[in-house]
């Protein structure tokens, strides 16, 4: 008996011991919590380095009101509940000045309830679904574009080229079904029918019947909402059961280098939707590239994009606001506009209550990139597209842009 | 080593006495802590109930707690019920659960139960992403904001109390015999007189209670579920190991394994973000290996503890 | 928004439906084998089976090997390891309670999946050797899913006739039947456990190469390979060879209609309640012997 009391008793001592003042002039501590393991493990991990690069550099030009940065990192293991609890001990525990937020959607919406509770700004760079941010929410910025318009530009792009039905199919979770409501809303406006919808469970990777379904349905455009590994499995399952859309999109997965590394030559043709590009003439954006390929050895993905900017906004909040109190940065950032790699202007930090279209960084990106542009300097000589043209890539891009690419469609060209 | 009860029942006391007052001087991560210590007590002992008991390996025990979290989720954000009942409704609905699907699962025995109830598991996630009227599907469901993190955590502490309470009644009452005596050799049980069938589903239903009302107040709790985040394998995967570190069948240790194996967890998750699966891989092949019996077990062979502890 | 059901795409789907059944049977047969043999139920089996893919998509993309080809070497390479996990580890726990079992082999499954996740990256890899189908009568065969299929009904073939007509086939056989007249026998017990596990991982591991052609592969994929083949064994009667061929076109169709006719959120929902309902009426599954 006196042991368990001992164990108890030692508990409450070390629970309680954490919490003495820390030394008020050290390093500026921010805290995050980070799918390092669990089903967003490879996205955590990018989100991760984007973080790691933006504080490495601030504090090689000289810290942040005139103290270095310091990151304390847990991981969530890609579980809402156990980004509560992170949160929590980052806040009251470890005594963090600030905290970034979480990869994914759900993990974000746990979290949220927490920093909240604490009045912390957190600005979270990859969360990307609307309701997270209402809810009364004050001190949650977002970064991204809102999921619901992920595929808009697949869409518009379909109705423009004249194409009248549509095939919704998503994974069953937060974000990928906001993208799909997005796009089947969307469609209804710009007047094609949307003749299939079906959702599927997370970890799904056996598409045969729902395939089977889409292809009796013969829709000219298939939007797919997905995650990574369910956009690759559905890619080539559509190969297999010869479902050949006239237009094929995605959300996650189209944009990452690996989805090309991954399919080969099945992965051309595929519309993906991007947050970044490392292409984009934005200011900073080729030195985050090189730098960032030279400290982790692989490309960025926007996920260490939208890290990166989203710590340097937040880092721009405090110089702005000259303190690190939340509301007093919490007002800078809603007045904030900032030229980061991640875009032009989007990197304005918006709180998402008001949210109209001139908020909405995918509008303004698309009418800002100018078409062909960057499609041109990254792809060679090679087949012509089958369907859409290449002045039509608007919000969109074609998963074929490296250099490598050329060179491979050549050997395989018959 | 004897324990007296003039020794036991002062310390039980001051033990309390600490856990009573520490919402007031710890943190808010301290209390959390605390809070999920209570759950994992409440879920282990729970789970304690029936397979250290009956032997029947219960392999989908998060279930319970995943219907409980969900009744009491959905009365909270639709019905409007206060929190404190909608986790007693968790409570009884993951009993209700329990009663249907017993009278098949328990006539399986030894492996086909474990799977059975593994079965029961994914087939409760699947069905609450499918009817997303209710449920919120995939999209989770997200309570009204309320900071009864306080609150909760007495709660949640007299289930931990309460479910203990109940182990040493039943370990020490007739009943509780027969539930051993079905662990040991289930015919000769039966050949006893034993109504095996209906003892076991006895101790089902209680094993249930307990991780649906733990669901529902982990709901309240942490404002936001949604269907892989209260059906994990990994939730029950660690109620079956806290038990077995601290002694299966034994009234105090679930008690013990919960509470140790959440502070080891703790540490090892804040310092190894990269490698704790492995850790955590290698505490559960060290347990099983070392000491099966677990550390209670260990202690009555060296000192006769009673049986009782 | 849901589609009429024609008779083509009842085709389309019993046929894949046919294909992922046979690797459903090849990797049951394993955790089949080490239940019959040991009363293991081996959770790491899927983690072995994800090793396995990993062989396979090393070497196709160091060496270029044809990944087909590559199938016996996997085999190979996870055959080793699995006599290593039995010789040091899961031999403890072969005559335990089927709790220390479950839990040894939970704890080996999720630390092998932390050191792939750390060694290989949490990436999504994938062998992009053969894709596309042919058309036999207006329903899409999978060029890669139909090879897989065929090599998978060559591997377990193997394996029954091996099981069947060699003396070490016969003494895994006999273990599995009695222990103790196995011993009196003058089988070594103790190295047939040792080769069940190997010769399970390997199936594993067999089923893990083809499923790199097949699907991308990450360090998480196994976990759901170990809960099918329990379902599959069960169905079929644990611990009954044959019943795992059963038992895995079984559910490789049921999964399949079930997704046509409701939807895929629900496969797995249909999947078990016939488990469920298979139990009531066969305790022991639908070849199983009597209640053990």
């Amino acid at each position: 008996m006196t042991l368990k009391g001992t164990i108890a008793l030692t508990l409450v001592a070390a629970l309680a011991g954490g919490s003495l003042p820390a030394a008020a002039q050290g390093p500026i501590r921010i805290g995050a919590s980070l799918s390092l393991t669990g089903t967003y493990a490879k996205l955590g991990k990018n989100q991760h380095e984007g973080y790691q690069l933006c504080i490495k550099e601030l504090n090689a030009k000289g810290g942040l009101l005139g103290r270095k940065l310091d990151l304390v990192m847990y991981d969530d293991q890609s579980l809402p509940p156990t980004a509560v609890r992170l949160y929590e001990k980052l806040i009251t525990e470890d005594k963090v000045d600030a905290v970034m937020g979480p990869y994914s959607s759900p993990v974000s919406e746990a979290a949220a309830n927490v920093t909240e509770k604490y009045k912390k700004v957190m600005v979270a760079p990859l969360a990307a679904t609307t309701s997270i941010f209402k809810k009364g929410r004050k001190y949650m910025f977002m970064v991204i574009s809102p999921a619901e318009g992920y595929l808009e530009g697949l869409v518009d792009m379909a109705a423009k080229r004249g194409l009248k039905t549509v095939a919704v199919v998503n994974e069953d979770t937060l974000f990928s079904k906001a993208a799909a409501s997005g796009a089947v809303e969307l469609a209804k406006k710009k007047g094609l029918q949307v003749v299939f919808t079906e959702a599927y469970p997370k970890g799904n990777t056996d598409f045969s019947a729902l395939l089977t379904k889409l292809r009796a349905a013969n829709p000219d455009v298939v939007a797919a909402a997905t995650y990574f590994d369910d956009a690759v499995a559905l890619t080539r399952q559509m190969k297999e059961l010869n479902v050949n859309p006239k237009m094929y999109g995605v959300t996650v997965g189209g944009d990452l280098p690996e989805f090309y590394d991954t399919l080969k030559q099945n992965a051309e043709y595929i519309y993906g939707a991007t947050q970044w590009e490392h292409t984009l003439p934005y200011p900073g954006n080729q030195e985050f590239f090189d730098t960032y390929k030279k400290e982790f050895a692989h490309e960025p993905s926007y996920h260490s994009a939208a890290g990166y900017a989203g710590c340097l906004i937040y880092a721009e909040g405090v110089r702005r606001a000259g303190s690190l109190d939340a509301d007093k940065v919490r007002e800078a950032l809603l007045k904030l506009e900032l030229k980061t790699a991640l875009s032009p202007s989007s990197g304005r930090a918006r709180r998402r209550s008001p949210c109209g279209p001139t908020t909405s960084p995918r509008a303004r990106r698309a009418s800002r990139r100018r078409p062909g542009t960057h499609d041109r300097t990254r792809r060679g000589p090679r087949r012509p597209p089958p369907m859409p043209p290449p002045d039509q890539t608007a919000g969109l891009r074609r998963q074929s842009r490296r250099s490598k690419i050329p060179a491979m469609s050549e050997t395989t060209e018959p | 080593m004897r324990l007296s009860p003039a020794v036991v029942l002062p310390a039980l006391a001051v033990v309390l006495a600490a856990l009573v007052l520490y919402p007031f001087v710890g943190t808010g991560y301290g209390v959390r802590a605390m809070l999920q210590i209570f759950m994992w007590i409440a879920l282990a002992g729970s789970w304690n109930l029936i397979s250290g008991l009956t032997g029947y390996v219960s392999f989908g025990h998060v279930a319970f707690f995943g219907a409980g979290a969900y009744t009491g989720a959905i009365l909270v954000a639709s019905a409007g019920w206060s929190w404190p009942v909608a986790a007693l409704a968790g409570g009884i609905a993951a009993a209700l659960l329990a009663l249907f699907i017993g009278y098949p699962c328990l006539r399986l025995k030894g492996p086909y139960f474990a799977i059975a109830m593994l079965g029961l598991n994914e087939v409760l996630r699947a069905l609450v992403s499918y009817f997303e009227g209710l449920t919120g599907g995939g999209n989770g469901l997200s309570l009204p904001t309320l900071d009864a993190t306080r609150a909760i955590y007495y709660v949640m502490g007299v289930l931990a109390v309460a479910v203990t309470a109940m182990t040493y009644a039943i370990i020490t009452s007739r009943f509780g015999l027969r539930l051993m005596t079905i662990r040991e050799d289930e015919i000769a049980a039966e050949a006893m007189g034993i109504d095996t069938f209906h003892h076991k589903l006895a101790a089902f239903l209680l094993s249930a209670v307990g991780p649906g009302i733990a669901g529902a107040l982990t709901a309240r709790d942490q404002g936001y579920i949604e269907p892989l985040s209260v059906f994990p394998l990994a939730i029950t995967v660690t109620m079956i190991v806290m038990v077995l570190f601290g002694g299966k069948g034994t009234v105090w240790g679930p008690v013990l394994g919960a509470a140790a194996l959440f502070v080891i967890q703790e540490i090892v998750w804040a310092r190894y973000p990269y490698v704790h699966p492995l850790l955590f891989g290698a505490i559960i092949v060290a347990v099983v290996l070392l000491m099966p019996r677990g550390v209670l077990g260990l202690l009555q062979l060296k000192y006769r503890l009673p049986r009782t502890i | 928004m849901s589609v009429v059901v024609t008779p083509e795409m009842i085709g389309q789907v019993v046929i894949s439906g046919i294909l992922s059944g046979a690797l459903y049977a090849m990797v049951a047969l394993g955790l089949a084998l080490i239940f019959g043999v040991m009363r293991v139920i081996n959770i790491a089996h899927g983690p072995l089976l994800m090793l396995g893919a990993y062989v396979t998509f090393f070497l196709y993309s160091r060496t270029g090997m044809n990944p087909f080809l590559t199938v016996p070497l996997a085999m190979a390479a996870l055959f080793v390891v699995g006599v290593l996990l039995q010789r040091t580890l899961v031999f403890r726990v072969v005559d335990a309670p089927e709790l220390s079992s479950l839990l040894l082999t939970f704890g080996i499954s999720i630390a092998l999946v932390n050191v792939a996740q750390n060694l290989f990256t949490s990436d999504l890899r994938a062998v992009e050797y053969i894709t596309g189908s042919w058309s036999v009568g207006g329903v899409a065969l999978s060029k890669p899913r139909f090879i897989a299929f065929v090599f998978a009904l060559a591997v377990t073939g193997a394996a029954f006739l091996f099981l069947k007509t060699t003396r070490l086939g016969k003494a895994i056989r006999a273990t599995s039947q009695s222990r103790e007249v196995a011993l009196v026998c003058g089988i070594d017990v103790g190295r047939i456990h040792m080769l069940t596990f190997g010769l399970a991982s390997a199936l594993a591991a067999g089923g893990g190469a083809l499923l790199a052609v097949i699907v991308a592969i990450q360090p998480e994929m196994g976990g759901v390979w170990t809960f099918k083949s329990f379902l599959v064994i069960v169905l079929g009667g644990a611990g009954n060879y044959p019943g795992a061929l059963l038992g895995g076109l079984l559910l490789g169709l049921v999964e399949q209609l079930a997704s046509l006719f409701l939807t895929t959120q629900l496969s797995e929902v249909v999947a078990y309640v016939l488990l469920v309902l298979v139990l009531l009426v066969r305790p022991t599954g639908l070849l199983g012997g009597r209640q053990t």
